[in-house]
C-alpha cells in the first residue's frame, strides 16, 4: 500500500480522490526558468478577462479549481524555506465525472488555455494528443490522503440548476400569490414548463 | 490578511503547505488514510467548507530534463474551498471544528504550535498560506447553506410536480402554498 505520495500516482490507492460524485485532482509540475513571467500574464488574464474562464463554466463539471506557483517549500527551519532549482505550478480541481472524461474535456474544449497554463511546465507534451497529456498529468499527480465534500451526491450542473429553480420558485410565488385557483393552475403549468429543464 | 486572488464571488480558496517532520510521513499518511469519509470526516464539522483535502507530498517529480530537484522534507498540503472573505474566522472554525484531529495531523509537521492557542494556530496557518494565482468557482456566489437549501428545494419541487398531477385548481394552489411557504 502506498503511504506517501512521491509520484507517479498509485491508482490502486486512487479511491481517496473520490467522495461521492466529486473527484479531486492535485498536480505539481516543474516550471522552466522564466516561465513564471508568462504564468503571471496568463493568470492576470484569467482574473481580469472574464471570457478566459467562461469555457470552464460551460464545461459545467468543475466545482472549484485553483492554480498557483510555489517558489519555496517550507523546510522546517525558520528561514524563507527551501528554494528548488525550479518553481512548481500547483493545480487542484474538484469536479464530477471520471478522471478520463475530465482530461478529455480539458484537452479538447480548452486546449489553448491548457497550452497557456502548462506550456511553461517542463515535459508538458501539449494538450493533444490526449493520451500523452494524460500520461503527463498521471506522472505529476498526487493522490489525496483524505478528501471531503459538503454535498458529495451532487454534480455542478445540479447545483447550478437548483440555484435557478430557487429563483424561479421565488418569482412564481410572488407572481401567483393573488391569483384565483384557475388562474393559479394555468400559471403553475406555465411555470413548470419553464423550470423543467432544471429539474 | 486575506490573499487578493483567493476569492471567487464570496468563496475563498485556502492553500496551506507545511513541512513534515523527518520520519513522520508514513505515520501521517496512515492517519489520514484511515479517516472516515462523509459525515464522519473531521472536516464535516468545519463550518463553511465546500471541499477540502490533505495530500502528503513525499517529493517533487523529476521530468527528466535539467537539474533534479529534491525536497529536504516531505510536505503536507491542505486545501479548502470555503465561504466568506474572512480567513481568520475560518481558521478559527478549522481549529474548533477539527478538534483533536488538527493536532493528530499537523502535529506531524515542523513548528506546529498545537490547537489550544487560537492565535498561535492562526499564525501558523498564515505563515504557511500560499496565495492562489487563479481561483475558479462555478458557483462562487453560493454558500454551502445556499447550495444545500436550493438542492432540497429542487427535490421538493420534483416531488410536488409528480404528486400534484391531476389535482383540482383549488387543491393545487393550497398544496403549493403549504409546501413552499418558506
Amino acid at each position: 500500500m502506498r503511504l506517501v505520495n512521491v509520484g507517479p500516482m498509485d491508482y490502486a490507492h486512487g479511491v481517496a480522490n473520490i467522495e461521492g460524485k466529486a473527484t479531486a485532482i492535485t498536480v505539481l509540475t516543474p516550471v522552466r526558468r522564466g516561465g513564471t513571467i508568462l504564468l503571471w500574464i496568463v493568470f492576470w488574464a484569467g482574473r481580469n478577462l472574464t471570457f478566459t474562464l467562461k469555457k470552464l463554466q460551460i464545461l459545467s463539471f468543475i466545482h472549484y479549481a485553483r492554480w498557483t506557483v510555489i517558489r519555496r517549500f517550507p523546510d522546517g527551519e525558520n528561514g524563507d524555506g527551501q528554494q528548488l532549482d525550479h518553481p512548481y505550478l500547483f493545480f487542484e480541481s474538484n469536479f464530477n465525472g471520471t478522471w478520463d472524461q475530465y482530461i478529455d474535456a480539458f484537452s479538447e474544449v480548452v486546449a489553448l488555455r491548457m497550452k497557456a497554463i502548462w506550456g511553461t511546465s517542463i515535459g508538458f507534451p501539449g494538450p493533444l494528443p490526449v493520451e500523452a497529456f494524460k500520461q503527463y498529468i498521471r506522472r505529476n499527480e498526487y493522490v489525496a490522503d483524505h478528501y471531503w465534500s459538503a454535498y458529495p451526491g451532487h454534480t455542478t450542473t445540479e447545483i447550478i440548476s437548483a440555484a435557478r429553480v430557487e429563483t424561479a420558485v421565488a418569482e412564481f410565488k410572488k407572481r401567483s400569490a393573488k391569483l384565483d385557483p384557475d388562474a393559479f393552475q394555468a400559471a403553475y403549468v406555465s411555470f413548470l414548463g419553464k423550470v423543467q429543464r432544471d429539474l | 490578511m486575506n490573499g487578493r486572488h483567493d476569492i471567487s464571488g464570496q468563496a475563498h480558496s485556502l492553500t496551506v503547505l507545511t513541512a513534515i517532520r523527518d520520519g513522520h510521513e508514513s505515520a501521517l499518511a496512515r492517519y489520514l488514510n484511515a479517516l472516515q469519509g462523509g459525515t464522519a470526516s473531521p472536516l464535516a464539522t468545519v463550518a463553511r467548507t465546500h471541499f477540502a483535502r490533505w495530500v502528503v507530498v513525499g517529493d517533487v517529480v523529476y521530468e527528466g530534463k535539467g537539474t533534479r530537484d529534491h525536497l529536504k522534507l516531505g510536505q503536507l498540503l491542505f486545501t479548502s474551498n470555503f465561504d466568506g472573505k474572512d480567513l481568520d474566522s475560518y481558521l478559527e472554525s478549522l481549529r474548533t471544528g477539527l478538534g483533536s484531529a488538527a493536532d493528530e495531523i499537523w502535529g506531524h509537521c515542523c513548528g506546529y504550535p498545537g490547537s489550544d492557542d487560537a492565535a498561535a494556530f492562526a499564525a501558523y496557518m498564515h505563515k504557511h498560506h500560499v496565495e492562489s494565482s487563479l481561483f475558479f468557482g462555478a458557483y462562487g456566489t453560493r454558500t454551502v447553506e445556499d447550495v444545500i437549501s436550493s438542492l432540497a428545494l429542487r427535490r421538493n419541487l420534483i416531488a410536488f410536480a409528480l404528486n400534484s398531477q391531476g389535482m383540482a385548481p383549488a387543491a393545487l394552489q393550497a398544496a403549493f402554498q403549504r409546501t413552499f411557504s418558506q
